[in-house]
């Protein structure tokens, strides 16, 4: 089976991110692989454990390459970067990947299933419009026998089952597996494994349809709320809630 | 990392992924658990299989015998990493990698390194360095444990002292003077008759690391566990080089992690009325910690290039190690005072750290050892003996 992960590069969990001049500057931040893009290339590695026929695409600045580096490091085959630091809105990445999609023909696509920078879910689900394919959105869980996948994936007040056929979109979400580390052989490795770039001309892309105004930093204020503790029992329930349903959490 | 001159910058890419990865894998694996190991006074057998797997023990192997042949910053890294975690975890790598895999490497036989180096790159194999003698560490040159040739075997008589991993190690690289009086090394199994390695215990520093004597009472071993390659002090004196540059790297590691923990320390404790990092006393503390470290480290990058270069010398290494480990140690104290009464109970890193390094000032050629060493290389004058 053939399989497309959709890497980005985002700033680490830990980052501290600034704004200058309006919009968010991400000089001397630490940037990392994107964790949901990380149990996508994670799963394709338990599909093919081998690497072989596994393809990281990513879409994005110079500084992509070290995403691209930790995904080939943690076993994909090779890798396609489409260089551009131009801001791209989720429809103009679509378009873009979904040529490369119809270039390398796989089975089945992995994306994250939200960007810990923007807090975007809809990447998936543009490039399954492109393609004119199915997708799993949120998936917790993944069988695949023969051309079928069963997965389990999130909804709003649960969980859902689904069986599909391939080819397919699937966006991540946590609990779909536990990322490998990249081991040190494999990083040694990877320093020899293909990452073929692109322009955005290369697939009749001059840029996105929208621009970036301004970005400022949200400043998290504290909710204050108190909880009446007469109950012990249902001061605990309603902590859970809280923490599970608002702060989500747990 | 804290990094305020940017040498990460320096890095190449494979060496700052291989840095990443060793960082997260001792944040999620290391850190949360260490302090209730170095209370128990025990390091479980699976971190050393978890390392092996990781590749980063003895990295600087080439492939072909179980390494993966990276350069000797990267090695660095990732014992800066590793006693950012514990000295104790830096201590187990370091000897599995620099003394047994390296004198299996540099002095072994093809046939030894085919054997043993694989196995114990992947953690599957644990292995111990048996130089020290109780007598004194400082003098290896004086060492009674001697090996006598009985036909074509060799039986090894004599005891070591405050050896790492001994107790656990499935094999001992044993160093001994043979017939000529001339210090040979040897791959001795421990489940060899004759071989006994009972634990040191009541250690208050490198609590996570086990530590033991050999005690080898006619141990007779076959001509094939002789490192062909050993002979002379020079032999057991180059393994030291190899450990010793990789604390230089690891004593920065620990001195992070007492400085980090200090800074938010000290930014959230408040005596009248205002964080006590806002004092000036605090901050000359906080800052000769962030110097220190940033010198060090300094260093510890040169030292790196010039290992790789092939230019590095064993007297730089001293240097290295001697300011290293002491201003990390001096560090650790000053980390210790800054936190009062939470500076002495295990619930902070610091006072762990305080007294692990305790113990890396003195291993591996002391402070006053490496002392004399620089001296001599400085003035051509021998203050050692």
């Amino acid at each position: 089976m053939k399989i497309l992960c959709l890497i980005r590069q985002v700033p680490d969990a830990e980052a501290r991110v600034k704004a200058k001049n309006g919009l968010v500057d991400l000089e001397g931040a630490t940037l990392a692989l994107d964790g949901m893009d990380e149990y996508g290339v994670e799963q394709a590695l338990r599909i093919n454990t081998d690497g072989a026929n596994t393809v990281a695409v990513a879409l994005g600045g110079a500084r992509f390459e070290d995403a691209i580096r930790r995904a080939l490091a943690m076993g994909l085959e090779r890798a396609i970067h489409v260089e551009s630091s131009e801001h791209l809105d989720v429809v103009t990445q679509a378009k873009i990947l979904a040529k490369i999609v119809q270039e390398e023909q796989p089975d089945l696509v992995f994306c994250g299933g939200q960007h810990a920078d923007s807090d975007s879910q809809a990447l998936g689900a543009a490039l399954a419009e492109a393609l004119n394919w199915n997708q799993i959105t949120w998936t917790t869980a993944l069988e695949i026998e023969n051309s079928s996948v069963k997965a389990t994936h999130d909804v709003d007040d649960g969980k859902e089952q689904l069986e599909l056929e391939l080819p397919l979109v699937i966006t991540t979400q946590q609990g779909l597996n536990e990322p490998r580390y990249p081991t040190l052989p494999n990083i040694m490795k990877a320093k020899k494994k293909e990452i073929r770039k692109a322009s955005l001309a290369d697939y009749g892309v001059a840029g996105g349809k929208v621009r970036v105004v301004k970005q400022e930093i949200q400043d998290k204020q504290r909710l204050n709320k108190l909880i009446d503790g007469k109950d012990p029992t249902a001061a605990a329930e309603e902590l859970i809630k809280l923490l599970h349903v608002e702060a989500k959490v747990i | 990392m804290f990094d305020y001159f940017k040498i990460l910058e320096n890095l190449k890419p494979e060496e700052r992924d291989i840095h990443t990865m060793v960082r997260e894998f001792v944040d999620a694996e290391i850190i949360p658990q260490v302090g209730d190991w170095w209370d128990e006074g025990t390091l479980p057998r699976n971190l050393t299989t978890k390392m092996g797997e990781l590749g980063i023990l003895g990295p600087t192997t080439p492939e072909e015998y179980g390494g993966s042949g990276v350069s000797s910053t990267a090695y660095g890294l990732i014992c800066y990493e590793l006693e950012r975690g514990d000295s104790g975890i830096r201590s187990t790598a370091s000897v599995q990698g620099s003394l047994v895999m390296y004198p299996i490497y540099a002095y072994g036989s093809e046939e030894q390194k085919k054997k043993y180096l694989p196995e114990l790159a992947a953690g599957r194999m644990v292995g111990c360095f048996g130089l020290t003698e109780s007598d004194g560490g400082s003098d290896p040159g004086a060492m009674r444990t001697r090996a006598t040739k009985d036909g074509t075997d060799y039986v090894l008589n004599g005891s070591k002292m405050w050896i790492t991993n001994s107790p656990i190690a499935d094999i001992a690289v044993v160093w001994a003077k043979d017939d000529d009086g001339i210090i040979r090394g040897f791959i001795v199994p421990t489940d060899t008759r004759g071989f006994s390695a009972p634990k040191i215990k009541n250690k208050m520093s490198l609590r996570a690391s086990v530590t033991g004597e050999i005690v080898l009472e006619d141990v007779r071993v076959p001509a094939s566990s002789l490192l062909p390659g050993s002979k002379g002090l020079k032999s057991p004196l180059g393994c030291l080089t190899q450990a010793r540059y990789g604390i230089a790297w690891g004593a920065l590691g620990a001195l992070e992690s007492v400085l980090s923990t200090t800074l938010e320390y000290t930014k959230s404790r408040t005596t009248f009325g205002k964080p006590i990092a806002g004092r000036q006393l605090v901050q000359h503390k906080l800052v000769t910690m962030a110097t220190q470290h940033s010198l060090g480290l300094m260093m510890a990058y040169h030292l790196g290039q010039n290992k790789d270069a092939g230019t590095m010398n064993y007297a730089q290494v001293s240097m290295a190690k001697r300011n290293n480990v002491r201003v990390a140690l001096e560090g650790a104290r000053m980390a210790r005072e800054l936190h009062g009464g939470n500076g002495i109970t295990t619930e902070y890193p610091i006072i762990r750290h305080m007294l692990n390094l305790e113990t890396v000032d003195t291993y591996e050629g002391t402070h006053d050892i490496h002392t004399l060493i620089v001296g001599r290389d400085l003035t051509g004058l021998n203050a050692l003996e």
